[in-house]
Formats: structure tokens, C-alpha cells, sequence
């Protein structure tokens, strides 16, 4: 069944066009990776789902709900997206399980002594049950994104977006954040992850939709785009990626 | 020039000087609260607010900046005659130009916060207004401390100004000792006692701020 429907959505940042008409459907449960060269319209396509940019023209669809139209109540939409940023934005000046209670109450109304028990149990999930009382900035990288996936999660999404998640990690901190992933993909969520984290999108993504300058070159699963790719632009990129060790 | 019998004179009225020290404190602190609730809001509406409302709120800031506050005092006393008190008035003249110094200090703190943080909180499915007063005043409050800290000296130390309406703050009290008959050879060791109790107030309170400061600060675990 279609959770996400996208359609020819397009995108211009003044003169440049950053998204020149893409399409694709995802199904509950489906994980989808995006990959492309930077520039490529990648973050922008995701950031498009949960309108923190605005598209200019075409449409997107979440479990049937129109995500642009004017009856449509973005910050409920905004409830069924849970979205992960590369920088992970986790608030300051709150603690690891605050920041994950303050969306609970203040946006799904769940009473305190509720929220903390829900927060803390999302915190062990990502295995940062002993991080609770933590500051952001007493976390590592790794550590700050699990955080920042906990409060994503906690919200119940219906789709889980991921922009470059890994991607401002040291290299010995991408590992963790990508288990705690696929094991979100393996409980069944449905998640669209902009990443090149091959290790990832060969294990655990459905299909890869490869962008470049805007538009969906080629779309399949793992092994079919990394082993046949159909586009030179494609194995080109991939080949570019590999030989960088990811 | 300093003298034995000047300083006696100063000893025997230091009470006569701490009620004026005590109306400084109150003034500095109607002042301040005056500031705040007016200063606050108006740093807001500079960053997030549009059109008429933030035309209006960066003119009158410019405006206040722009005019020396003994000029906004007597003009709110002799011309306008906001009040017959001169404490309410000086706390309007203060009030008003320290809110034009306490929005830039807001306002520059509202914008050194991190859009990203504001960013996840609207992901989240926050208003931009529960954003704003969850996620980012709690971080900008903290980040104008030490703005708030200068803007506290100095509106201390400019309490004094009131002496061109006569009220009988440290200053007018200090001019009011050495102005007695006989008394001109004490200018020197008046101002010195009145410099030290403004000396003494502002290193109190900047001591006290810095220490609540402390207190709020973000834990980053790199300072234990």
C-alpha cells in the first residue's frame, strides 16, 4: 500500500532549478535510499516531504493526505514525519530525554510522568538509557544523532526521513548510527534516507533512486544499480564512491 | 585637598547618601523591568515580525538610540510632563532608551541561534511561536547575559542623570552636601564617597550576574 506518493515536484532557489520534476512512490515498510552527487537536489527533495521548503510545483502524498494542500494542517502533517538532519539539531539546552519529552508534551499533549517514561524507553532503544540527563554537547557525534533519532521515533511517524545522517561523523562513530538504522528498518519502518552509506543501502534499502541536477536518473534495488547500473552517470558516480572507500 | 574635617562631613551624612544610593538601586531596577518588558518583545518583532509592526518598533529604536537621555529626561518632565514624579519619570526615560539597547541585545541573541534549531523543532510539529518561545528564547536568553550585563551598568550608572529633574538620587544627594554653605572644600571627598558606593553596586551586581550566569549555562562537558 502507497505511503508516499511524490509527482514531478518541482524546485528553483531563484534562478536554479534544484528539482526539475521528480517522481517516485514508496509502500509502508519500504526503505529508500537517495544518493547523487552533492547539489543534486537530494536534501532538498527530502526536506520537501515535511514542507520545510516549499515546492513550486507538482504534488506529494503521505498515506493519502495531500501535503500541499491548504486544508492540511502542516504542523499535524509534520506529526507523521519524523525527520534526522546531518548537523542533528538537537536542542541545546535541553537534556538528551528532554528533548525527546518536549514534542510529547508540547505537540501530542502526553502528561510529564508519561512522556519521561516514553522518552526513556526510546533512549534505550537507541542503547543511550545511561546518556538520559546528558547535554548535547557531553555526547559525541554518534551518540547526538541516536539522540536525535529517539526523538524523531518517539513521535510515531508514519515515514522517517534521513538527511546525511552520518555524513558529519567521524568515520569510527558512523557505525553505530547505522545499526541503530537497520534496525529500525527491520521493525518496519518506512524510511527515506539521503546517505552513501553503501554498507547501508546494500543491506537494508529496497530501492536506490540515483539523482543528478535534478531528476531521477535511475531507480532499483541495491544490487541492480550497483552492479548493472543502465546510466554511465550512475556507475561513474558509484565507482567514485567506492574508490573513496565508502 | 583631601581633609580630615571634609571627610568627618561625609562620615556624619553617609546615611543621607545611602538614601540616595537606595532610590539609584530602585530606579536602576524600574528601569531595568521596563527594559525588559518593553525591550524583549521589541527584539522579537526586529527578527521575526514584518511589515508595519517592525518598521514601527526599529524606528522608535533608532530613534531612542539616537537621542541622549538627559535630552529624552527633560523633554519627559518639562515638556511632556508624563508625571509630577521625577522617579516615575526618570524610570520612563530610562526604561525607554534601555529597551532600545535591550532589543539589539535580544535581537542579536534570537539570531545566533542555530536555524537548524528551530528547523527541528518545527519537524517535530511545533508552531513556529511554541518553537520560538521553547527551543529558541530559552537558548538567546541565555547567550544576551553578558549584553544584559553591560546594559545593567550602565543604566546604574546613568540613574544619575536624573539629577537634571531633581530627584534625590546618590548624585543629587552628594551635589546637596557639598552645596552647603561652607562646604565647597568637600566636592573632592563627596565624589570619591559616591564613586565608591557606584563602584561598589555595579561590582556587587556584576558579581551576582556572572554568577547566575554560571548557574543557567549550557553544560558542554568540556569545562569540568
Amino acid at each position: 500500500m502507497t505511503l508516499l506518493r511524490v509527482e514531478d515536484v518541482h524546485k528553483s532557489y531563484g534562478d536554479e532549478e534544484v528539482l526539475k520534476g521528480v517522481s517516485f512512490e514508496m509502500d509502508r515498510g519500504d526503505v529508500d535510499v537517495l544518493m547523487g552527487p552533492s547539489g543534486s537536489g537530494k536534501s532538498t527533495m527530502l526536506r520537501c516531504i515535511n514542507r520545510l521548503t516549499e515546492i513550486d510545483s507538482g504534488g506529494i502524498w503521505l498515506d493519502g493526505t495531500p501535503v500541499y494542500d491548504p486544508e492540511t494542517d502542516v504542523n499535524e502533517l509534520r506529526q507523521d514525519v519524523g525527520m534526522v538532519f546531518q548537523d542533528f539539531n538537537l536542542f541545546a539546552h535541553l537534556t538528551a530525554l528532554e528533548n525527546i519529552t518536549l514534542g510529547l508534551k508540547r505537540v501530542l499533549g502526553v502528561p510529564e510522568a508519561e512522556a519521561t517514561e516514553r522518552a526513556a524507553d526510546h533512549l534505550a532503544q537507541v542503547g543511550l538509557a545511561a546518556q538520559a540527563d546528558s547535554y548535547p554537547a557531553e555526547l559525541s557525534g554518534g551518540q547526538q544523532q541516536r539522540v536525535g533519532i529517539a526523538r524523531a521515533l518517539a513521535m510515531e511517524p508514519k515515514l522517517m526521513l534521513f538527511d546525511e545522517p552520518t555524513s558529519a561523523l567521524d568515520p569510527e562513530l558512523v557505525g553505530e548510527v547505522v545499526e541503530v538504522m537497520r534496525d529500525l528498518a527491520e521493525r518496519g519502518m518506512t524510511m527515506l534516507v539521503v546517505s552513501h552509506e553503501m554498507g547501508f543501502a546494500r543491506s537494508a534499502a529496497d530501492d536506490i533512486h540515483f539523482l543528478d541536477s535534478g531528476r531521477i536518473v535511475e531507480s532499483g534495488p541495491p544490487e541492480q544499480l550497483f552492479q548493472r547500473p543502465e546510466h554511465d552517470r550512475t556507475s561513474e558516480f558509484l565507482t567514485g564512491l567506492q574508490s573513496n572507500g565508502h | 585637598m583631601l581633609q580630615a574635617g571634609d571627610w568627618a562631613f561625609v562620615l556624619d551624612n553617609f546615611d543621607y547618601l545611602l538614601t540616595g544610593a537606595a532610590v539609584t538601586v530602585g530606579l536602576t531596577l524600574t528601569s531595568l523591568l521596563l527594559g525588559f518588558l518593553l525591550g524583549f518583545p521589541a527584539g522579537a518583532v526586529e527578527v521575526y515580525g514584518e511589515g508595519i509592526a517592525q518598521r514601527i518598533v526599529s524606528v522608535s529604536g533608532v530613534v531612542l538610540r539616537g537621542t541622549p537621555i538627559v535630552v529624552i529626561m527633560l523633554v519627559l518632565f518639562f515638556v511632556v510632563s508624563i508625571s509630577k514624579s521625577a522617579f516615575v519619570t526618570a524610570t520612563v526615560g530610562l526604561g525607554l532608551r534601555s529597551a532600545a539597547y535591550q532589543s539589539q541585545i535580544f535581537r542579536g541573541a534570537l539570531q545566533s541561534v542555530d536555524e537548524g534549531q528551530m528547523e527541528a523543532a518545527r519537524a517535530v510539529g511545533m508552531s513556529r511561536f511554541e518553537a520560538i518561545r521553547h527551543v529558541v528564547v530559552p537558548q538567546a536568553l541565555r547567550r544576551s547575559m553578558p549584553g544584559f550585563q553591560n546594559e545593567f551598568t550602565i543604566v546604574l550608572k546613568d540613574t544619575s542623570i536624573a539629577f537634571a529633574i531633581g530627584l534625590a538620587e546618590l548624585l543629587t544627594r552628594g551635589y546637596d552636601l557639598f552645596t552647603q554653605s561652607g562646604r565647597s572644600t568637600a566636592v573632592l571627598e563627596v565624589f570619591v564617597a559616591i564613586s565608591a558606593v557606584y563602584f561598589v553596586l555595579t561590582f556587587g551586581t556584576n558579581r551576582a550576574l556572572d554568577r547566575l550566569s554560571e548557574y543557567y549555562a549550557i553544560p558542554s562537558g568540556e569545562s569540568s
